[in-house]
């Protein structure tokens, strides 16, 4: 059995930990890049979301690369997500890839017990005893943390580097050389030293950067094709960016999700503008937006896949949040055919728009 | 108090039980007219782009009544039955017009739960607020309006005609004439009879979209999933007309999951928005006719 699984942003870190520690056999589907999103286009239907598309394109490379079982999350997304796993197994299926599924699913709907059975399926192969099983998840889950953690720091202290590129290539280097941590330990070492290295980066404190904070869709924003690397160009620009929804946020989110503990605060923020749930994260990203306001961010971007039904709602209310806050918005939408140098431009104009406001409010104090 | 009541997503499905609760509470209705072609283009211009056609359609209605009522009902649909879901467009619908069209009156915008009688009365007691405090009238104009809804029955179940096709979709899409360009119509002109999905039991349509890998996720997956497997397997009908807008996500989910499960029966999906030519459409449900008239002989 050789287990594979879609990308989303560092996601891929956590999963080699865990399989590493479990010691089960494992393919990580290559980079996402034009070939998996061209390779999923080809054989998804045409109005899924961006999402199902680019996921297709990673397992059909890792089935090329020697993946026999895919492991699909099911309902834990809400929305559209909820239904991938079934038409994604009758589309492999149709290709003719002899494959195996595991579906994880939210245990409201299978059962405990089902879903245990089929965690179980993931280590099989594993000679680990259950003490070792559990401290492998455990780990796992401090890996998805701790990269999200670096990831964050570079992104910000981006916009005060005393020396141009230092972040980005920290980050760069702390990733590359993930891939040679072999066992949670090391990567748990490996992580922590990029952290500190992060925390010693010579800054220039009388930079006063531009903050944006990047919003949306939960997919879209956290895997960087599919938003034409938009955090890399802006940290390029010398910006600094926060985004709230990353894996681990994620994990932490299903974890409290039944206790109704997550996300307080987010959820006050939303309250004025969008006081229920709808589906998909429309109401994080209402009150991310107000709450990157309220913190003193220079603007905010909405990125979302066409047809995404969510945040079509939360596009339509931005605006006025934007309006009442005297807060910049620009909303991003991505597809198989977004090309590069319209969205170039789109967030340069915007990014000029954040530093004339910005110049414009220094020279009058 | 003047109440309007547009005439756009599910007012097809629960008109009679607004209309009764509202004007049993003595109010004024002020209804807008059938889908027209004003009303399409001011919905495509409030409406935010990537919105699929019966959401700007909704835009539209709301614009042409607006100023002519001190309350609007926008109903924020969460939930048709336990464990299913709806379009996250309904969930936020208030909130996308609202913020959308210019100088608007007072919106509804208390939540809309159609799992049980209890639920449904929670939404009539607070928006019923905008109009009386009296409990006991607030309870009377509930109960009817919870009758009539009860026997309002919509769907086709042409019987007599040589063929037949099961028409699925959103019900805006089935009954809006407008946006499906007298769909209906046009097939009983080419002798073809239509059955909808009200006319087969919830429980079969339970039961067949119970045998997917995974509880679909809508309630309206499981109403279309479940009639047209039914419809092939039982060869209830010659074929299955689909009617969907571009841009809608639940359709492109069904429609997928539709089409892996009958195989080669006649399958024909007629897609709209804004920019769709009728004579196109014509000519499609044309070749579909003759190629179900073709395989019956
Ligand atoms: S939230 Fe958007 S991108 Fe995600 S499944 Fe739903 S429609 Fe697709
Ligand atoms: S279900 Fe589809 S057609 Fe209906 S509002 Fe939602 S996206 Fe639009």
């Amino acid at each position: 059995m050789k287990i594979t699984f879609p990308h989303m942003g560092n996601v891929y870190i956590a999963a080699k930990t865990l399989f590493d520690d479990l010691g089960v056999e494992y393919v990580i589907p290559p980079q996402t890049s034009k070939a998996s999103l061209e390779l999923g286009s080809l054989h998804s239907p045409e109005e899924m979301c961006l999402p199902f598309k680019i996921m297709i394109g990673n397992y059909i490379h890792a089935i090329e690369n020697g993946a026999d079982t895919v492991i699909i999350t099911g309902s834990c997304g809400p929305c559209r997500f909820g239904e991938y796993c079934e038409l994604q197994m009758n589309l492999l299926n149709r290709l003719g890839y002899n494959l195996d599924f595991i579906v994880i699913d939210s245990p409201g709907d299978i059962g405990l017990k089902e879903l245990v059975t089929r965690l179980g399926k993931v280590s099989t192969g594993s000679m680990c005893n259950r003490m070792d099983k559990l401290k492998a998840v455990l780990t796992a889950v401090k890996v998805v943390n701790l990269i999200d953690e670096v990831e964050a720091k570079a992104r910000y202290l981006a916009g005060f580097e005393a020396n141009k590129g230092e972040c980005k290539k920290l980050l760069n280097e702390c990733k590359n050389k993930a891939m040679d941590c072999n066992n949670g330990k090391t990567m748990i070492e490996h992580l922590k030293k990029y952290i500190d290295k992060l925390n010693v980066v010579k800054l220039d404190h009388s930079k006063e950067p531009i903050k944006i904070s990047i919003i949306g869709e939960i997919y879209t924003v956290i895997e960087p094709f599919s938003n034409l690397y938009i955090e890399d160009k802006l940290m390029d620009y010398g910006i600094s960016t926060k985004r709230t929804l990353t894996p681990s946020w994620w994990v932490k989110n299903l974890v409290l999700s039944p206790t109704n503990m997550n996300q307080l605060e987010i959820k006050r923020k939303a309250k004025e503008y969008l006081p229920y749930m709808i589906g998909g994260h429309a109401r994080e990203c209402i009150g991310e937006a107000v709450l990157a306001h309220e913190e003193g961010f220079d603007g905010a971007i909405q990125i979302f896949p066409m047809g995404c039904m969510p945040e079509i709602v939360s596009k339509a209310i931005l605006p006025k949040i934007s309006k009442d806050k005297d807060f910049p918005i620009l909303t991003l939408v991505v597809d198989e055919m977004t090309g590069e140098a319209g969205y170039v431009t789109r967030i340069e104009a915007f990014v000029d728009l954040l530093e004339r406001r910005k110049n414009h409010v220094l020279s009058r104090c | 108090m003047k109440v309007g009541i547009p005439k756009g997503l599910l007012y097809y499905e629960y008109q009679p039980f607004f209309q009764t609760f509202f004007e049993e509470l003595g109010a004024e209705l002020i209804v807008s007219p059938d889908t027209n072609k004003d009303i399409l283009d001011k919905g495509v211009k409030y409406c935010v782009d990537e919105a699929c056609l019966p959401v700007k359609v909704f835009h539209g209605h709301v614009s042409a009544i607006k100023d002519k009522c001190d309350l609007l009902l926008i109903p924020r649909i969460m939930q048709q039955r336990q464990r299913e879901f709806i379009c996250p467009k309904f969930c936020g619908l208030p909130e996308m017009v609202v913020n959308s069209i210019p100088d608007m009156p007072k919106a509804t915008m208390t939540p809309f739960y159609a799992t049980s009688k209890e639920k449904l009365f929670d939404w009539a007691k607070i928006t019923g607020q905008e109009i009386t405090h009296n409990k006991a009238r607030l309870q009377k104009a509930f109960e009817a309006a919870m009758e009539h809804q009860s026997k309002h029955k919509t769907g086709f179940d042409d019987k007599g005609s040589d063929l037949r096709v099961a028409l699925a979709g959103h019900p805006y899409n089935i009954y809006d004439n407008y946006l499906n360009m007298n769909l209906v119509k046009k097939l009983k002109k080419l002798g073809v009879g239509v059955i909808t999905e009200e006319h087969i039991d919830e429980d079969i349509k339970i039961k067949e979209a119970s045998k997917l890998y995974k509880r679909p996720f809508w309630s309206f997956a499981t109403n279309n999933y479940g009639f047209t497997s039914h419809i092939a397997n039982n060869g209830i009908a010659n074929g299955i007309i689909y009617i969907s807008s571009f841009a809608c996500g639940i359709d492109s989910v069904v429609i997928e999951l539709i089409k892996h499960n009958i195989g080669d029966f006649p399958f024909l999906i007629l897609k709209i928005d804004e920019h769709t030519g009728e004579a196109g459409i014509d000519t499609r449900i044309e070749a579909f006719v003759d190629m179900l008239e073709r395989r019956s002989c």
